[in-house]
């Protein structure tokens, strides 16, 4: 029986997807001197809805959704259920807030508290982005924290679930400004940030080899199993197709033949779109393979 | 002193008594099943079934064995449904693992997290229920509905420490008469169960795990495997791609200069 259906899986990507657009927008800011607000608030504009969705989709799928609020009189950190709310929690607050004080003036005349905003901003910031990264992690930490061979058999599925979130917030930023045809993330950005999803995709591989080949060998009865399922058993076409294509292999090699290039005119859509669509799929269902292949 | 339950595999019959007894004093209504050709039924534990009897068969030197286990909540004194529950509505009275139904949300996080797959939530309540030792019988006196019913004494209730020596003199028993695989489960397991099982084999043969782990129990592996993971994607490709760009274009407007 499946007790863990698509509100989790759909929830585990939105809230993965919206931690990873904001731990990379905040990176590339601080390592480009803070040149790239645009991007970061284009991340968190991003994200924000993300988490929101993802929050009520959660709160549907409970047995009894009207006592969602006993979660937030509850904190324990043993709990990664009860841990990972308070960090979607802060998260949401800071994107928030950030938010308010990003367009505080379009509203009120701000001149005089402009470096008192800016102090603000930038400590939640960096609040922000430490929780971004708790967030990814939690996603995982979740499933892993089970009795499900497939999710527990190993340590690795938080560190597949962080190097998914990196790659699908990645894409999620991309898509959205070539759509949106936001001229204030340069086109230079843009092709470096496809550059980094490429190597982000490496790094996620390798993970994903390693998660397959420790389930292998678990201890852990059930977990060799769990591995069959996905690789040769029920799910194996959403997996072969949808997780090692999709998320992958295709936005990979479409990745490396526009490297060090610049990107422009009718080139973005095969070097940026498709590959970062591709990735959101491939995201989505690396997410609903392991939830349901977890409970089979 | 903690109450525990004595299952004597070799006793049973798989009448399935303890079943019915378990529905009726819990008010819980017959499941509507189909026949697969077997007299288990219902095919698995679930939010009104809260007890049920497994058939297991196997080859033992040439001859079929038949064992039935009593499957239901084992009362783990490490609880894995009470470590992840994140609305504290799990909680241990005197041994016995309780769900307070109050409080229950129906996250459905003890269901993933039981080793031994015996908390379910589906509908229509929505909240997780199990096995819950029978509480309102035994705090006045009785013995849980599932022990008072058994016909052939395959189950016995009192104090673990009591129930434990009788369980180690069985096991010696069976031993020395034929049954060398025979052993004692439950004593250690997850802390100590409140449900011993006498088996004559290994645990896996009766549908129970060889050693069942605490969910949390690598948790903290787990979230620092997470953010190394983070970190690394922070240094590689991102500060190796961007901070080397940055450090390109001030180089390229300083020899422009």
């Amino acid at each position: 029986m499946i007790t863990w259906g698509g509100p989790i899986w759909l929830y585990l990507w939105l809230a993965g997807m919206a931690g990873g657009a904001y731990f990379a927008a905040f990176l590339v800011d601080r390592f480009m001197g803070g040149t790239q607000k645009a991007l970061l608030r284009l991340a968190t504009y991003v994200g924000l809805p993300f988490a929101v969705i993802g929050v009520l989709l959660l709160i549907v799928d409970l047995g009894v959704p009207i006592r969602f609020w006993h979660l937030l009189v509850q904190f324990d950190v043993v709990s990664a259920m009860s841990l990972g709310t308070w960090i979607l929690f802060v998260w949401v607050g800071a994107a928030v807030i950030m938010g308010i004080l990003w367009n505080a003036d379009r509203f009120i005349s701000i001149e005089g508290a402009r470096p008192a905003f800016a102090l603000i901003t930038n400590v939640l910031s960096w609040i922000a982005f430490i929780f971004a990264a708790l967030l990814m992690t939690y996603t995982g930490v979740l499933l892993a924290s089970s009795n499900q061979p497939l999710w527990a058999g190993t340590v690795l599925l938080p560190c597949l679930f962080v190097a998914s979130a990196v790659s699908t917030g990645v894409a999620a930023v991309l898509i959205t400004a070539i759509v949106r045809r936001d001229e204030t993330i340069s086109r230079r950005t843009i092709a470096r940030l496809t550059e980094a999803d490429a190597v982000v995709i490496v790094i996620e591989m390798a993970i994903l080899i390693s998660f397959a080949i420790w389930l292998g060998v678990s201890a852990m009865g059930g977990a060799a199993e769990g591995l069959k399922i996905l690789t040769i058993g029920a799910l194996a076409p959403a997996f072969w197709v949808g997780v090692v294509l999709l998320a992958l292999l295709i936005p990979l090699g479409l990745e490396l033949r526009s490297w060090g290039k610049e990107i422009r005119g009718r080139a973005t859509w095969l070097a940026v779109v498709v590959p970062s669509v591709c990735v959101l799929l491939g995201g989505l269902t690396l997410r609903a393979v392991i939830v349901v292949g977890g409970q089979m | 002193m903690a109450k525990a339950a004595l299952v004597d595999f070799s006793k049973c019959t798989g009448c399935r008594g303890c079943q019915v007894a378990c529905k009726s004093w819990n008010d819980h209504l017959a499941e509507e099943t189909q026949n697969e050709g077997t007299y288990e039924n219902p095919p698995e534990l679930s939010a009104s079934t809260w007890t049920r009897i497994e058939f297991y068969e196997f080859g033992n030197n040439g001859e079929v064995q038949w064992y039935f286990r009593k499957a239901q909540c084992m009362h783990c004194t490490n609880a894995s449904c009470e470590a992840v529950c994140p609305s504290g509505a799990i909680s241990h009275q005197g041994g016995v693992v309780i769900i307070d139904q109050d409080i229950c949300i129906g996250c459905g996080y003890c269901v993933m997290a039981c080793p031994f797959d015996a908390v379910h939530n589906e509908p229509p309540r929505g909240t997780a229920r199990k096995c819950w030792f029978c509480m309102d019988r035994v705090s006045n006196g009785y013995e849980p509905a599932c022990v008072s019913t058994c016909p052939t004494g395959a189950i016995k209730f009192g104090e673990r420490a009591e129930l434990l020596t009788i369980a180690h003199a069985r096991v010696n028993s069976l031993k020395s008469n034929g049954h060398p695989n025979a052993r004692l489960y439950g004593e250690n397991e997850m802390g100590g169960l409140q449900w011993l099982y006498i088996i004559d084999g290994r645990p896996s043969e009766f549908g129970l795990p060889e050693s069942p782990q605490l969910a949390t129990h690598a948790l903290a592996s787990q979230w620092v495997g997470g953010i190394i993971t983070a970190g690394v994607l922070a240094a590689i490709p991102f500060w190796l791609l961007f901070r080397r760009r940055r450090e390109l274009e001030e180089s390229s407007r300083v020899g422009g200069e």
